[in-house]
């Protein structure tokens, strides 16, 4: 890696959610009976619609527009699996809804971006959740999150010193970039120099 | 179900640790470094992480209260590629941690290695409702490829300034074409 490195953004939250410029966040929160027939529904609409966008090539759903993120799950914990003894077979009186996500920037304006650009889909997933209360205002909703959240113990970016803008623009950056130096073959110096000029004006919002 | 997201998969394992082991696997977590993770041994891995959980919160609403009857390590991980080759590399790759791991939980095999390991593992996994990934057909490889010819650039980009066009050229071609074997 070269000598730019970016001011590190991660903040708001325990250090050891932090590798670099990634954050961790894993929430469990306990699901009314309504969400055991709920949520994998709505599970199976989401993931459906973001195959359909997929295969249509369409811009990805708000959730992937999020531009801190690097990725997320949800999952409905049903059930604790048994290895027999000793251990003693869990009985779980409610489901638990299991979030997770990597992302970059502070963790106070991770939450203030969900509840106010994910409103409707947060409570699509979280409203049968007992004691949510709603994305907005932010500050109960922050407090439900404090709560419910899960310290790890040791967490792993293996690119820690990479935002999710930097690694799309990187991507971008690679593929216009492979296109110059297609261009550039046998050029003589004055036209590699100004091909070399328009390059950088193509790309600088990459850079 | 959808542990997938364009190439990339998501896996979790809930395993049980046991009675007295739990100050032990802390210990031993907490003196991970990030700098030599062990995830790092999986190339194949974005993001991983490990989790003691102790129980479950209680919210005031629910109309009782539960309890785990148990502490347990949860293991999460976004990769590349599919599930059962990944699994291989761990339980090979990552053998010496393992015990130390999963060695502490109930049912784990001796040795905590290899296909007993691999099955433990599985037999542990809950599977993931819905999983979205910003870059869901980049490789680790691709984004840390990306990323240093980013770095490249924009250090060249800073130090060619001035430069004459039979100079610039030719730092250029040192830079990114001479040096560069894989394009």
């Amino acid at each position: 890696m070269g000598a730019t490195v970016d001011p590190i953004t991660a903040t708001g939250t325990h250090p050891r959610n932090v590798d670099g410029q990634a954050i961790t966040i894993a929430v469990f929160s306990s699901v009314k009976w309504s969400g055991r027939i709920w949520l994998p529904l709505l599970f199976w609409a989401v993931t459906l619609l973001a195959r359909v966008e997929a295969w249509l090539r369409r811009p990805p759903g708000t959730l992937a527009r999020l531009s801190f993120i690097h990725f997320a799950r949800w999952t409905l914990v049903r059930r604790i699996p048994y290895n027999g003894a000793p251990q003693q077979k869990e009985k779980l009186s409610y489901p638990r809804l299991f979030f997770e996500s990597n992302f970059n920037g502070g963790w106070e304006e991770y939450i203030d971006a969900f509840s106010h650009i994910l409103t409707k889909g947060m409570i699509l997933f979280w409203g049968t959740s007992y004691g949510f209360p709603q994305p907005k205002p932010t500050a109960p909703f922050k407090q439900y999150i404090k709560e419910n959240e899960l310290e790890a113990s040791h967490f792993y970016s293996a690119y820690p010193q990479a935002t999710t803008t930097m690694v799309l623009a990187a991507h971008d950056l690679e593929r216009k970039f492979d296109a110059f130096k297609g261009r550039i073959e046998g050029a003589t110096p004055d036209a590699f120099a100004e091909a070399w000029r328009a390059f950088l004006s193509e790309v600088q919002a990459d850079l | 179900m959808s542990n997938r997201a364009g190439q990339a998969t998501a896996f979790m394992a809930i395993t049980p640790i046991v009675a007295g082991k739990e100050d032990e696997l802390r210990a031993y977590l907490d003196g991970l470094s990030q700098d030599e993770s062990p995830f790092a041994l999986l190339p194949r891995t974005h993001f991983a992480r490990w989790v003691i959980l102790d129980d479950w919160n209680d919210e005031k609403s629910q109309p009782k209260k539960d309890h785990l009857l148990s502490r347990y390590l949860i293991f999460t991980s976004n990769f590349d590629g599919d599930l059962s080759s990944y699994l291989d590399e761990l339980c090979d790759k990552l053998a010496p941690q393992a015990g130390e791991l999963w060695g502490r939980c109930v049912g784990c095999p001796d040795g905590a290695a290899g296909e007993a390991l691999k099955e433990y593992l599985m037999h542990n996994k809950i599977n993931t409702g819905f999983f979205v990934a910003a870059y869901p057909h980049l490789r680790v490889g691709d984004v840390k490829r990306a990323l240093d010819t980013r770095a490249r650039l924009i250090d060249f980009a800073v130090s060619s300034q001035g430069m004459r066009p039979a100079e610039l050229q030719s730092a250029f071609n040192a830079e990114f074409l001479l040096t560069d074997g894989s394009r």
